[in-house]
C-alpha cells in the first residue's frame, strides 16, 4: 500500500485530459486525500497537446511531485512534447493507448525501463461502451479506480453531476465506459499492487481552487473593493473572479483597455480611498512600472499582482519561471522601496494575499505579490481555513486636530502620514508624482527630495522585523542550507523532509518577504552555514545576486538556478545537498586544526 | 456655507494657495478662471471634486484649485480619474491637461473612457505645442510647422480633437477660447452637467513656443460662436461637420450634447452591484466557494 502517487497524462486537446485530473483530484478529495494538480499546454490555443499530473497523498502535498507513478499517453507524441515534465522513471506504470500501433516492448522512452507497461485499447473501450471515443478520459478514471483504487464510487458521482443537466443517457454511457476502464483493470493486475492506504479524513470537507482564484478571494475577504486590469496568461482568472464576484461586495472591476490603464484606474481608486488591485504577467508588469513609480511617491496603498512565466518578452506564456524578481524589485525609475511578497502554494496565496493589503494600506506603498504560472493554474485540495484569524489593516485616516491644517505627507516619527479621500472636509490635497512638501504642493528642492526619499525609504524599516515572514525548517544549527521562495520552496521542504531521512544536517529558509531584503534574517540564518545553495528558477541567479546585493554572504553558498519550465525534482536537489556534504567533508579532512 | 446650510460658492473658493507659475501670458492662466467660475456656479464643494491631470504645463492646473488633485503621469489622466470615479461615483471628476497629453501618449484611453460613457469632464489646453519640453511638435501641430523636432516642417497631419471625441460617440462636445471667458465658464459648466463623458477643447496659446496665429489677438480673428451660427447641437452630423474646420476656424460654445443620455458606466455598475448583492456570501465565508459538494 502507498501513502503518495503521482499521475501524469497527457493528450491531444480533444482527449479530455484535463477534465480526468479535475475528476481525479475532485474524487480524490471526496476520499479524504490531499492532492495536487497542475495543467501544462502546449503553444496551440485549441486542439493542441495538453496535459495533467495529480498527486494525491495521505499527506499534506508541498508540491507537485517528482517523476510519475502512474503514466497515462493517449497519444506518445504528445506525452513526449512534456518530456522533463512528465518524467518517467524505473517504478512508473505505463498506461497508453492500444491503438498508437507500438508494441509494449518498443515504447518511445529512451533510457528509461518502466516498472510495468500495459497497452489498453482505450479509444476502442470507449467507442464500444459509450458510442464514442470522447469518453477515452472516463474509460481512463476507470483503469486508474481499478488499479490504485481511487474514485471508485466518488468519480462517477463527480460526473453524474457535471453531466446531469446534459441527460441521464449521457450519464450512463460514461458509466459504462468507466465499469469497463475498472473490469479490465480487474482482469490485467499490476505486478506490484500499488493501492493508495485509504484515508483517515474521509468525508471531511476539503476546497479545492487554484492560486489565482485563491488570490482573487483572498483579496476580497481583505477588503478590496477595486480590480483593474487586462488580460495575459496566466493572470487572467484573478480578474475573472473579480468580474464574478467583486459586485456582490459593493466593489466594482474593470477590463481597462490596457495595462497602463488596468493600473491607472486601480491607483485612482486607491487615492478614492478604496483597496484597490491589478494582475497581470511580465509583459504588463512592464508597461505597469511607471504608474508604480507614482504609486510609491502619492503613496498610495496598492496590490499588485506579477503571475510570472518565462520571460525576457512573450518568452514562455504558459510555463512557469520566477525570472521577474528583479523587475518586481527594480521596475520604475528612481530611489524606491517596493515591498515584494511571494506565496509558495495556493493555500499561502491566502494568507499572503491578505497580508499584501496590510503592507500596502499601513505603509502606503504598492506591494507585489510574485506569483508564479505553477501556483496560479495549479488546483489543492486543501483543509478548511479558519478566516477568522486573519487581522486585516487599513490606512490611516486623519481626524479631528490632524485636519486642522491637514499635510498629507506629514513628517511623523514613523514616516506614515494619514491619508484624507476625496470626500473628506479639511483633507483637499495635491497628489503628485512630481516632488512635494508636505502638503503636497510640487517642489525643486534637492533637499526636500532628499528628506522625501528617506520618508519613503526608512517607512520599511519594520517590515524587516517581521519574523513572521520567513520560515526556517530543519536543524537550525546545521552547516547546509537552503533558500528558496515561491513554488520552488515546495520542492525544497520536499526535499528538506528526504535528506534529513538520509541523515544529512540541513536547513531550509523560506522568505515570504523577498524585499526589501531583511538583513538581519538572512545574517542570523546565515551564521552556522558552511555550505549552501539558493535554489531558484532563474537564468541568471537573480536572487541569489538580489541577496548578495545586501549581505556578505557563506563563501560556501552558490546559486542552483535554471530557467523554467521545469521545476527543480526533490531528489535532483537531494543529490546536490549531498555534493555539497562530501564536498564539506573533505574539506575538513583536508583541516588538520580542529573546528571550533 | 450660509447659516441654512445651503452652499455657496464664489470662484475664489477654488482658488488654491499655490502661484501657477506658467509664464505671463500663457492661456492656461485663463483656462483656470474659467474652471473656478464653473465649479462655483455647478457649485459642488471643493472636498467633493477630484481633479486629475496628467503632466505638462496644463497639467499642473489642479494644484491651483481647492479640489482633490492629482497630478499624475504624462498621458495617464483618464484612466486615474475612472479609477476614482468608479470607486465613489458621488465625486466630481474632472480630467485635464495639454493636447500632447491627451492626444499623443494618452491617446488610447479617450476612446475607451467614452465607450463607458464616464461620468467625467475632460478638458484639453490645446496649445498645439508641447509646452513643458520646450517647444516640440504636438499631435495638434499643423502640418509643415517648424518647431525644434520639426526644423524643415512637419510631415504630419494634426489630430483633429473634436472630430476624434465625436467620431467614438461622445455625448458631450465643446469649444472654448480664452478670449471669451465668460463662454468658456459656461460651456465648463455646461460639461460637467453632462450625465457622462463630456470633452471641452479649449484653444489655450503658448507665448513661449506658439506661433502668431495662436495668440490672443490671432484666436479673435479666426473665433465664431456656434449659436451665431444657428448650430443646433442636438445634430450630431451637423456638429462633425463643423468640426471639420478644426484649425481654420475657431467655432466655441457646444458642438453636440446628446438630447438622449444613455446610462453612464457609473449607473450601470450600481445596477449590477445592487442586482448581485443578494448572492453575496459573509466576507469571512467566502472560501466556502471552493468546496465541491
Ligand atoms: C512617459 C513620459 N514621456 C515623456 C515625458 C516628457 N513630457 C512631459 S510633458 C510633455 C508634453 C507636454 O505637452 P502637452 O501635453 O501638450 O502639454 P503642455 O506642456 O503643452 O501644456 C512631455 C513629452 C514624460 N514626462 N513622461
Ligand atoms: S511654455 Fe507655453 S504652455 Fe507652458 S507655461 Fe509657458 S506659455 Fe504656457
Amino acid at each position: 500500500m502507498r501513502k503518495d502517487l503521482v499521475f501524469g497524462m497527457a493528450g491531444s486537446g480533444g482527449d479530455g485530459i484535463v477534465s480526468a485530473g479535475d475528476s481525479l483530484l475532485q474524487a480524490a478529495a471526496a476520499e479524504g486525500y490531499h492532492g495536487v494538480m497542475t495543467k501544462s499546454f502546449g503553444s496551440q490555443i485549441r486542439g493542441g497537446e495538453s496535459s495533467c499530473r495529480v498527486r494525491i497523498s495521505t499527506e499534506p502535498i508541498l508540491n507537485p511531485g517528482g517523476n510519475l507513478d502512474v503514466a497515462v499517453a493517449l497519444n506518445w507524441e504528445d506525452f513526449l512534447k512534456f518530456g522533463a515534465e512528465l518524467p518517467v522513471s524505473g517504478t512508473t506504470v505505463v498506461i497508453y493507448e492500444a491503438a498508437t500501433g507500438i508494441p509494449e516492448n518498443q515504447i518511445p522512452l529512451v533510457g528509461v525501463t518502466p516498472l510495468q507497461v500495459i497497452a489498453v485499447p482505450i479509444a476502442a473501450m470507449a467507442k464500444e461502451t459509450a458510442g464514442t471515443e470522447r469518453a477515452k478520459n472516463t474509460v481512463v478514471l476507470g483503469l486508474i479506480a481499478g488499479w490504485f483504487g481511487i474514485g471508485a464510487v466518488a468519480v462517477m458521482k463527480g460526473i453524474r453531476k457535471k453531466l446531469a443537466k446534459k441527460g441521464e443517457e449521457l450519464v450512463e454511457a460514461n458509466q459504462r465506459a468507466f465499469d469497463a476502464g475498472r473490469a479490465f483493470a480487474m482482469e490485467h493486475p499490476l505486478k506490484a499492487s500499488m493501492n493508495v492506504v485509504a484515508s483517515e479524513t474521509k468525508g471531511q470537507v476539503k476546497l479545492i481552487t487554484d492560486g489565482n482564484d485563491m488570490c482573487a478571494a483572498a483579496a476580497i475577504f481583505a477588503g478590496c473593493q477595486f480590480f483593474g486590469g487586462y488580460p495575459i496568461t496566466p493572470s487572467t482568472e484573478i480578474m475573472q473572479f473579480f468580474t464574478d464576484h467583486v459586485w456582490k461586495y459593493g466593489g466594482s472591476v474593470l477590463q481597462a483597455e490596457d495595462e497602463i490603464a488596468g493600473i491607472g484606474a486601480a491607483v485612482g481608486a486607491s487615492f478614492a480611498g478604496k483597496k484597490s488591485m491589478t494582475a497581470t504577467s511580465g509583459p504588463g508588469l512592464s508597461l505597469k512600472s511607471e504608474m508604480m513609480g507614482l504609486a510609491s511617491i502619492a503613496e498610495l496603498p496598492l496590490v499588485i499582482v506579477d503571475v510570472q512565466r518565462g520571460g525576457p518578452s512573450t518568452g514562455l506564456p504558459t510555463k512557469t519561471e520566477q525570472s521577474d524578481l528583479f523587475a518586481a524589485c527594480f521596475s520604475a525609475h528612481g530611489d524606491v522601496i517596493r515591498p515584494v511578497l511571494a506565496p509558495t502554494s495556493v493555500a499561502d496565496m491566502f494568507r499572503i494575499t491578505i497580508e499584501a493589503f496590510n503592507i500596502a494600506e499601513h505603509y502606503q506603498t504598492p506591494v507585489i505579490v510574485l506569483s508564479d504560472q505553477e501556483i496560479a493554474a495549479r488546483k489543492e485540495t486543501l483543509d478548511p481555513i479558519d478566516t477568522t484569524q486573519f487581522k486585516i489593516i487599513n490606512r490611516l485616516v486623519p481626524a479631528g486636530a490632524d485636519l486642522q491644517d491637514y499635510k498629507r505627507f506629514k513628517q511623523t516619527d514613523n514616516h506614515i502620514s494619514p491619508i484624507s479621500h476625496p470626500g473628506m472636509i479639511g483633507g483637499t490635497y495635491l497628489a503628485s508624482g512630481i516632488e512635494h512638501v508636505e502638503s503636497g504642493a510640487p517642489t525643486n528642492s534637492g533637499s526636500v527630495h532628499a528628506r522625501m526619499n528617506d520618508k519613503r525609504t526608512k517607512k520599511f524599516e519594520p517590515l524587516k522585523d517581521r519574523k513572521d515572514l520567513f520560515e526556517v525548517t530543519g536543524n537550525p544549527n546545521a552547516p547546509i542550507a537552503m533558500v528558496a521562495w515561491g513554488s520552488i520552496a515546495g520542492v525544497c521542504r520536499e526535499a528538506l523532509a528526504m535528506a534529513q531521512a538520509e541523515g544529512l544536517d540541513v536547513k531550509l529558509l523560506v522568505p515570504y518577504l523577498l524585499y526589501p531584503v531583511a538583513e538581519g534574517v538572512y545574517n542570523d540564518f546565515f551564521a552556522s552555514v558552511q555550505k549552501g545553495l539558493v535554489i531558484e528558477q532563474t537564468h541568471l541567479a537573480q536572487t541569489f545576486k538580489l541577496l548578495r546585493m545586501h549581505i556578505d554572504l557563506p563563501k560556501g553558498l552558490k546559486p542552483l538556478a535554471r530557467s523554467g519550465a521545469n521545476p527543480f525534482l526533490p531528489s535532483e536537489i537531494v543529490a546536490a545537498l549531498k555534493t555539497l556534504v562530501s564536498e564539506l567533508q573533505r574539506s575538513h579532512e583536508g583541516n588538520l586544526q580542529p573546528q571550533e | 456655507m450660509s447659516a441654512t446650510g445651503t452652499c455657496e460658492y464664489q470662484p475664489k473658493d477654488y482658488k488654491s494657495d499655490l502661484k501657477p507659475i506658467w509664464c505671463p501670458g500663457c492661456g492656461d492662466f485663463s483656462v483656470v478662471q474659467g474652471i473656478y467660475r464653473a465649479l462655483a456656479a455647478v457649485g459642488r464643494p471643493p472636498h467633493e471634486i477630484a481633479f486629475v491631470s496628467g503632466i505638462g504645463c496644463s497639467s499642473r492646473i489642479p494644484g491651483y484649485t481647492t479640489a482633490y488633485g492629482f497630478n499624475s503621469v504624462h498621458g495617464r489622466s483618464l484612466p486615474i480619474a475612472q479609477g476614482i470615479k468608479l470607486a465613489n461615483p458621488d465625486l466630481l471628476v474632472l480630467a485635464a491637461g495639454g493636447d500632447g497629453d491627451g492626444f499623443s501618449i494618452g491617446g488610447g484611453h479617450i476612446a475607451h473612457l467614452i465607450r463607458r460613457n464616464m461620468d467625467i469632464t475632460y478638458i484639453v489646453m490645446d496649445n498645439q505645442i508641447y509646452g513643458l519640453t520646450k517647444g516640440q511638435l504636438s499631435p495638434t501641430s499643423q502640418k509643415g510647422r517648424v518647431t525644434c523636432t520639426s526644423r524643415f516642417g512637419s510631415l504630419e497631419e494634426p489630430v483633429n480633437p473634436l472630430l476624434y471625441v465625436l467620431a467614438y460617440g461622445a455625448g458631450f462636445v465643446a469649444q472654448a477660447s480664452p478670449t471669451d471667458l465668460v463662454g468658456m465658464a459656461a460651456t465648463i459648466e455646461e460639461a460637467i452637467r453632462y450625465p457622462g463623458f463630456a470633452f471641452v477643447n479649449i484653444q489655450s496659446p503658448c507665448v513661449t513656443y506658439g506661433e502668431e496665429a495662436q495668440q490672443i489677438k490671432g484666436l479673435k480673428a479666426i473665433s465664431e460662436t456656434l449659436a451665431s451660427l444657428g448650430h443646433n447641437p442636438a445634430d450630431r452630423l451637423a456638429a462633425m461637420d463643423l468640426a471639420q474646420h478644426y484649425g481654420e476656424k475657431l467655432h466655441l460654445g457646444v458642438f453636440y450634447r446628446n438630447p438622449e443620455p444613455p446610462p453612464t458606466y457609473g449607473d450601470l455598475v450600481k445596477e449590477r452591484q445592487v442586482l448581485l448583492s443578494k448572492d453575496a456570501l459573509p466576507k469571512e465565508r467566502i472560501l466556502d466557494l471552493f468546496i465541491k459538494k
